[in-house]
């Protein structure tokens, strides 16, 4: 709100979902990945297993080329990337919860070392040297989801941070746990997807058939877990976001829809898992590669759903989506948005009209486009400029309901992922008349002409 | 100020934690991180200007490609310490230098994805015997992008009263005097540094006792980083009074009149600056002047290290006016602090067994390795 803003014709939380889901397809099998390996390679060892050996080995170079370049980069992109989307909720997090970044950064040195130096140890150091390589780099790996699964839940649970503001309350949140359990499951799932490809180069038959076997029983375990842990997350939710995508009217039909894709997809995915473990020696890459695809829906999907159901804050109940604070509502209205927007503030000519863009750009522009996604002209299409006004109104009466103590249920209210317009009297009506002017000119006059 | 009122509110939420600490691990994790970032900025720069023609020539190009397989995904890891830092304490500069280029910023992570790749498919063809060369210079372009995006966002970062113009255009993001020999200082310490690794290894090698062929071979690499060092850190010492003299006038006087914290760190940059340029060229034979490369090499990354504090003191100089107003709150959350030095103290103490156990332990003759 107090920063430039970022024009993206496909819009900011598009380029966030687009980094963030790329990274997490990723880095979710770096944690799996991990942990796969260095079972496979202890069997290996144990059992002098040439076939486990070559599957871990293979494996390794998966974790190398996707994980520790693309996941790495990836991972810093989303950070790259929320902070010029969303720079205010990036610094509240950031001031959140930095010694908990800090303490994930120390596991990604030893992820990413230990990474490097068990792919470039391959015949080169006695096995058990291998197998602590491999190790710690699972445990430093799976440590980094148990210390950003804090952060991310928190988010969309905060739960006693609310009132307490300190670190503990906010990453011990009320979905920490059973988000920590379903993405376990995730990590599980996807080490048996993406290393079943590395288990199909192995030349002999009855070999390849116990190796995409074992993955396949990875994959199983880990969408029982996956799935245990989802049920867990959504009994987890507070009930007005339950309420949003569960129950027999829920509020957001979209979200409903998410919900029964991502089962649906995990669904099939379980079933072409199940057609590995059956029939291994049947196994072909078409397969594994439609039940990865089905992998990805699912956590895609589930992704999507958690995003979705924290509209219209970015930090539930305590920060919207367009970085004003619930606390600041009141201040706003009386000293007007515009003076805590300086960038926006510069779109203001003196006209009315140029007082109005500028509130947009503060208020509406992180989640709005003018002819892309969200786009403002589209969905005010049919509108006028009485029916603007009356919008506006209805959500400048929802700023009332959250600044009046209690948080409102936002499930009631009549624009239940829009934040409250805040602002004076002359910016409301400043920012009605910005509007009426993207309003195409032909339904200005029908409604005139009516 | 002029430009001030541009300057975002401060974040209403304390900073936890003092503000020195903050400081502290900010200077020695980018420390770290810049010594990495010089390995891969310079090495992938000598290893273009090298190619794999001639067998000394390939023998630098081997040694910086496994080089950067390690320095770049540990440069990375070690770029998000201070990344972190920087947004602590200097959140609303930082967030409003990237928004004011933001795809150049976004490109900089894809610019190093393909720099990053460029190294595992170089070490590849280099083995199948295949030419390298080209990808190699993509990869140095790469770099040097990255580079000059950071030095770009950085110098935004400290100068509010540049975001206007900037706002209007790439032109005004880059118009700064002090782009171009901040640019090439940090480039020419990664040169120097790089160039004298190279002759250092260089010695290192031919110290194993080797054959008479591969001994020429290992002089042509040490005396190839003797002189890429020293050329370096001649361009260097130029460069670095142009970079001194074109900081804005109020800054440079601001910075000389910080007193010996300030002083004293410059000094011995210079000073170490001169004593690297007098040591490098009374190198005539470096195999046979072996202590001087491992002289060479601690010269330069001394020299980085009190550089890297007069940055930090530079910046607190270029900013003072934007944050004279600027009261930030801390709390001092002692218990959390403290798992994270406990954490820290254990896993770099974990990652340097594992590293050292990694490098030294191998099969005894008739045992299997992994």
């Amino acid at each position: 709100m107090d920063y430039p803003i970022w024009h993206l014709a496909f819009g900011g939380g598009v380029l966030i979902g687009i980094v963030a889901i790329a990274h997490v397809l990723v880095s979710h099998f770096a944690v799996g990945g991990g942990i796969a390996m260095a079972l496979v390679e202890t069997l290996a060892v144990r059992r002098k297993d040439a076939a486990l050996r070559q599957l871990a080995y293979r494996s390794s170079w998966i974790l190398i080329l996707v994980s520790t370049v693309f996941g790495a980069i990836t991972g810093v992109g989303i950070w790259f990337t929320i902070g010029l989307i969303h720079p205010t909720a990036t610094s509240a997090l950031i001031r959140t919860f930095v010694w908990g970044w800090a303490i994930e950064w120390v596991f990604f040195i030893l992820e990413v070392a230990t990474a490097v130096a068990y792919v470039a140890t391959w015949n080169k150091v006695r096995p058990r040297t291998h197998l602590l390589l491999i190790w710690l780099y699972a445990f430093a790996a799976f440590m980094s989801l148990v210390v950003i699964q804090g952060i991310i839940s928190y988010m969309l649970t905060p739960g006693r941070w609310l009132e307490t503001k300190a670190f503990w309350d906010g990453f011990l949140n009320p979905t920490y746990v059973p988000g920590l359990v379903m993405r376990t499951g995730i990590c599980f799932f996807l080490a048996g997807a993406y290393m079943a490809f590395a288990a199909l180069r192995e030349q002999n038959g009855e070999a390849r058939g116990r190796l995409v076997r074992l993955m396949a029983i990875f994959q199983v375990v880990g969408i029982l877990v996956a799935y245990g842990g989802y049920r867990w997350w959504e009994v987890a939710l507070p009930d007005p976001i339950r309420a949003l995508f569960l129950g027999d009217a829920p509020k957001l039909a979209a979200l409903a829809a998410t919900r029964s894709f991502l089962l649906w997809a995990l669904a099939a995915y379980l079933v072409l898992v199940l057609f590995a473990l059956l029939a291994p020696r049947l196994q072909r890459w078409p397969v594994t590669a439609v039940a990865l695809i089905a992998a990805f829906a699912f956590f895609g999907g589930y992704e999507r759903l958690r995003e979705g159901a924290r509209k219209p804050y970015i930090i539930r109940d305590h920060m919207f989506s367009n970085g004003v604070l619930v606390s600041d509502i009141e201040r706003h209205n009386q000293e007007g948005i515009l003076t805590h927007a300086r960038w926006a503030a510069r779109e203001d000519d003196g006209s009315l009209e140029g007082k109005g863009r500028a509130v947009f750009r503060a208020q509406c522009a992180s989640c709005h486009t003018l002819d892309g996604y969200l786009s403002i002209r589209r969905l005010l299409a049919s509108a006028d400029a009485a029916m603007v006004d009356m919008i506006l109104e209805i959500m400048h009466e929802q700023g009332d309901a959250y600044a009046g103590g209690a948080l409102p249920d936002t499930t009631t209210l009549d624009y239940p992922t829009m934040p409250p317009f805040v602002g004076t009297e002359e910016e409301r009506r400043a920012l009605g008349v910005y509007l009426t002017t993207l309003v195409p000119a032909h339904v200005a006059e029908v409604r005139h002409g009516r | 100020m002029a430009g001030n009122e541009l300057i975002p509110a401060l974040d209403p939420m304390p900073v936890p934690g003092p503000l020195w600490l903050y400081h502290v691990l900010w200077v020695v994790t980018f420390l770290i991180h810049i010594l990495l970032v010089n390995a891969v900025l310079g090495g992938s720069f000598i290893a273009a200007w090298a190619g794999a023609a001639k067998a000394d020539r390939r023998r630098i190009v081997e040694l910086l490609l496994q080089v950067n397989t390690w320095a770049i995904p540990l440069s990375i890891t070690f770029g998000i310490a201070p990344l972190l830092f920087v947004q602590v304490v200097l959140g609303r500069f930082f967030y409003t230098a990237a928004l004011l280029v933001p795809w150049w910023w976004l490109g900089l992570l894809g610019l190093l994805m393909v720099g990053y790749y460029l190294n595992y498919l170089a070490k590849w063809r280099l083995a199948r015997g295949e030419g390298v060369r080209h990808w190699l210079v993509l990869q140095a372009v790469c770099f040097l992008l990255v580079t000059l995006i950071q030095v770009v966002v950085n110098l935004l970062h400290m100068q509010p009263q540049r975001w206007e113009a900037a706002a209007a255009g790439l032109a005004g993001a880059l118009a700064d005097p002090t782009l171009i020999p901040r640019f090439l200082h940090f480039l020419l310490a990664a040169l120097a540094m790089v160039g004298a690794m190279v002759a250092w290894v260089a010695v290192r090698r031919a110290g194993t006792g080797v054959a008479a062929a591969e001994r020429s071979e290992l002089d042509g690499m040490a005396r190839f980083g003797v002189k890429f060092a020293l050329y370096a850190t001649l361009l260097q010492l130029i460069d670095g009074f142009w970079l001194l003299f074109a900081l804005p006038e109020e800054v440079l006087k601001g910075f000389m009149r910080s007193g010996p914290a300030a002083m004293i760190p410059l000094t011995l940059g210079i000073l170490a600056g001169v004593l690297l340029l007098v040591f490098l060229a009374q190198v005539h034979d470096p195999l046979a002047q072996s202590g001087k490369a491992r002289r060479a090499l601690e010269l330069v990354m001394a020299a980085t290290a009190v550089m890297v504090i007069t940055r930090h003191q530079v910046r607190e100089v270029y900013l003072a006016p934007a944050r004279a107003a600027e009261e930030l709150v801390t709390t001092a959350p002692w218990g959390l602090i403290a798992l994270f030095l406990v954490i820290f103290v254990a896993g770099v103490a974990t990652t340097v067994y594992a590293m050292v156990r990694a490098a030294t332990d191998r099969p005894a003759p008739g045992e299997q390795a992994a």
